[in-house]
């Protein structure tokens, strides 16, 4: 378990000001931000390499903040993994091992133990600078877990490998973190790569805290306009409330057309709603309760591979992902008249303020 | 891409081909590969070729002086009991010399490169110091200070430590010439060792003092080595400051470079020049056999 409470710390210009969360016994979390929102500076903060100006760091229900960096019982992997060159692959393995003054054949036994684990029994002999960015990767981690601690900590251990070893290696972060029953703290940029692994989010952003939320909520229920737009979504609006509120919705106006909202508010939101959640219809379904479908005039679209992005043009811009199957029945792109289904299940009101513009 | 990197290229060739790219219709992808790895081609041939010519220089007046040497120079060389006194002399201090600036070139380089140093432009520039002094002027300097000057005749006289005219003098000297070189390649050295990689460290279980001794040292350790190497080619070859603190006393403070000026200035220009070779080819053996040696870099633990 981690737990931060008000941590602040500052290095030039940049300060991270006054972050707290808890990271549940063997929860696997993101820390996400974009570049420079003081991801990496926290990861020293909580291993101890960096020093705070105020807050507490606890491990494990343990106060560590004054304690020096090898009594956290933290492992560590910083980015682009900073093997010892000096060293060959068991030897960097087994570093924390004859720190502690282990004996060569209790080193010999535990690190072919996490070796195997991680299969890369094979490279032990081989100097660093032979490996690969995976198996150098492979390597920093096993050099991590080898004196077995709580608490993992890596700092975007996959951004410098292909797609195809990032899955890999995200697979086999998960795997190892069930096994062992680490808590572990993974930076990323990449929401797929965060989804691979983690369970909860949180969420950066000039050395503030945005969010922490379950990773699905930070995608589906974000709090505000920045982590929407951080979590890839386009399709954010401002509208005026009308005045009439249902049983479990609000009317509002999206320019000169009728929305209904989940919940109930008397002010002006804002709202937002994910590409994948808008449907496109080619005409009037001829349901009971038609809330919701907007006209909308196709501008474009563009296939992504899994998925098409479709823009729209109706009460505001919309931006809409549709499956290729789904793409194939509305005949896009010779109908370009067409309907966008907002369901109201799937629209979520933003808590930020307006901005002033 | 634009006429503004082409030109950068500086080539009479790519010039030609601009002017046909503003007034004819030249592929311009074709003439980018083509210049580009013609370009290659020409500066490997020059920069070898440079490499080639300093090589010949040194090598050529190696092999002029050995063709005018007759072998009996050589002979004598080995076999008087002086210049053997001497040749001993010179290697024994240099190691001396070499020893100490190590131990002092390790933890200041390491000051220098990871420390907050007041000053630090100041201090950096000090230490370099020695290396723009005229090394007669060191001599000068240590004379007077041992001679005349309160601090000095305290060490001297009060403490007995004496090195005027003594071998420790020579160490002295090689010391104050050649350390500074010593400094300047263990900072460099430890500038070049990933902060992370110590970080890291920090967190596998090290304490400040054992991440430097399992991470930082190793790291550094060939760039110390190189710095001690370069110390003890400068005090090997030393000769400046000891003719005139340490003296040329034969089968004392004579070293072999101080001997050899001996030789010259009573005319045996055979028995010098043998002399001067011999210095040339310890140094080639003795710097040889350290870059081979640490040449490994993966070392077991």
């Amino acid at each position: 378990m981690i737990q931060l409470k008000d941590i602040s710390c500052s290095v030039g210009d940049f300060k991270l000001g006054n972050i707290s969360f808890t990271v549940a016994d063997a929860n696997y979390m993101a820390l996400m931000g974009p570049a420079a929102s003081g991801k990496s500076l926290l990861l020293k903060c909580i291993c101890g390499i960096h020093p705070i100006d105020s807050g507490r760091v606890l491990i494990d229900g343990k106060d560590v903040t004054d304690l020096p960096p090898h009594l956290r019982n933290i492992g560590y992997v910083p980015q682009d993994y900073a093997l010892f060159k000096h060293l060959n692959v068991a030897d960097n393995i087994g570093f924390a091992l004859k720190i502690q003054g282990k004996s060569i054949s209790r080193r010999h036994r535990q690190v072919t133990r996490v070796a195997e684990m991680l299969s890369i029994e094979n490279l032990m002999g081989r100097a660093v600078d032979t490996l690969s960015s995976a198996q150098q990767q492979s390597v920093a981690l096993a050099r991590a877990i080898v004196s077995e601690p709580s608490v993992l900590i890596l700092d975007e251990p996959v951004s410098g490998l292909d797609e195809a070893h990032r899955q890999e290696i995200c697979a086999l972060l998960r795997m190892i973190a069930k096994d062992l029953k680490l808590t572990v703290i993974h930076v990323s940029h990449n929401i797929e790569e965060s989804f691979a692994v983690a369970d909860t989010a949180v969420l950066l952003l000039n050395g503030l805290l945005e969010q922490f939320a379950p990773l699905s909520d930070l995608l589906r229920k974000p709090r505000t306009e920045f982590a929407a737009r951080f979590m890839r979504c386009e399709n954010i609006y401002s509208c005026e409330a009308t005045g009439a509120v249902f049983p479990g919705g609000t009317e509002v106006k999206l320019g000169s057309e009728i929305l209904v909202l989940p919940g109930s508010f008397n002010t002006n939101v804002r709202f937002m709603i994910r590409p994948e959640n808008i449907q496109v219809l080619k005409k009037y379904p001829g349901w009971e309760q038609d809330e919701n479908i907007l006209p909308a005039k196709l501008i474009g679209f563009r296939d992504f591979g899994n998925y098409i992005r479709v823009e729209l043009d109706g009460p505001a811009h919309m931006v809409a992902h549709l499956s290729y199957n789904s793409f194939k029945k509305i005949d896009i792109p010779k109908e370009t008249d067409l309907l966008a289904w907002l369901p109201r299940e799937s629209i979520h009101v933003l808590e930020d303020e307006q901005p002033a513009d | 891409m634009g006429p503004c990197r082409l030109l950068s290229g500086c080539n009479l060739r790519i010039l030609s081909h601009l002017r046909c790219l503003f007034f004819g219709n030249l592929n311009l992808k074709k003439a980018v590969t083509k210049t580009s790895s013609s370009h290659s081609v020409k500066l490997n041939t020059v920069a070898l070729s440079f490499l080639a010519a300093f090589i010949a220089l040194v090598l050529i007046l190696i092999l002029t002086s050995l063709s005018y040497i007759d072998l009996q120079a050589f002979k004598t060389v080995f076999t008087t009991s002086e210049i053997r006194y001497a040749i001993w002399t010179s290697i024994w201090t240099s190691c001396v010399a070499t020893a100490i600036s190590l131990v002092f070139a390790i933890p200041a380089g390491y000051a220098l490169s990871r420390c907050k140093v007041p000053a630090r432009i100041l201090a950096d520039t000090i230490v370099d110091l020695p290396i723009v002094f005229p090394p007669f002027v060191v001599g000068l300097i240590l004379q007077i200070f041992f001679r005349q000057t309160a601090p000095g005749r305290f060490i001297h006289e009060t403490m007995g430590l004496e090195f005027i005219f003594r071998p420790t003098g020579i160490v002295l000297c090689q010391f104050l010439v050649a350390a500074s070189y010593a400094v300047r390649f263990s900072k460099i050295a430890f500038d070049n060792v990933d902060n992370r990689c110590r970080q890291v460290a920090l967190t596998l279980g090290c304490t400040r003092w054992s991440s430097f001794r399992h991470v930082s040292l190793p790291q550094a350790k060939s760039g110390i080595i190189s710095g001690g190497l370069i110390t003890w080619a400068r005090s090997f070859g030393l000769f400046g400051p000891l003719m005139l603190f340490a003296g040329s006393i034969a089968s004392s403070t004579q070293t072999l470079s101080t001997r050899i000026y001996t030789e010259q200035s009573s005319g045996n220009f055979q028995v010098a020049l043998a002399g001067s070779l011999l210095i040339v080819l310890i140094a080639l053996v003795v710097m040889l056999a350290v870059r081979i040696f640490t040449s490994k870099k993966v070392v077991s633990l």
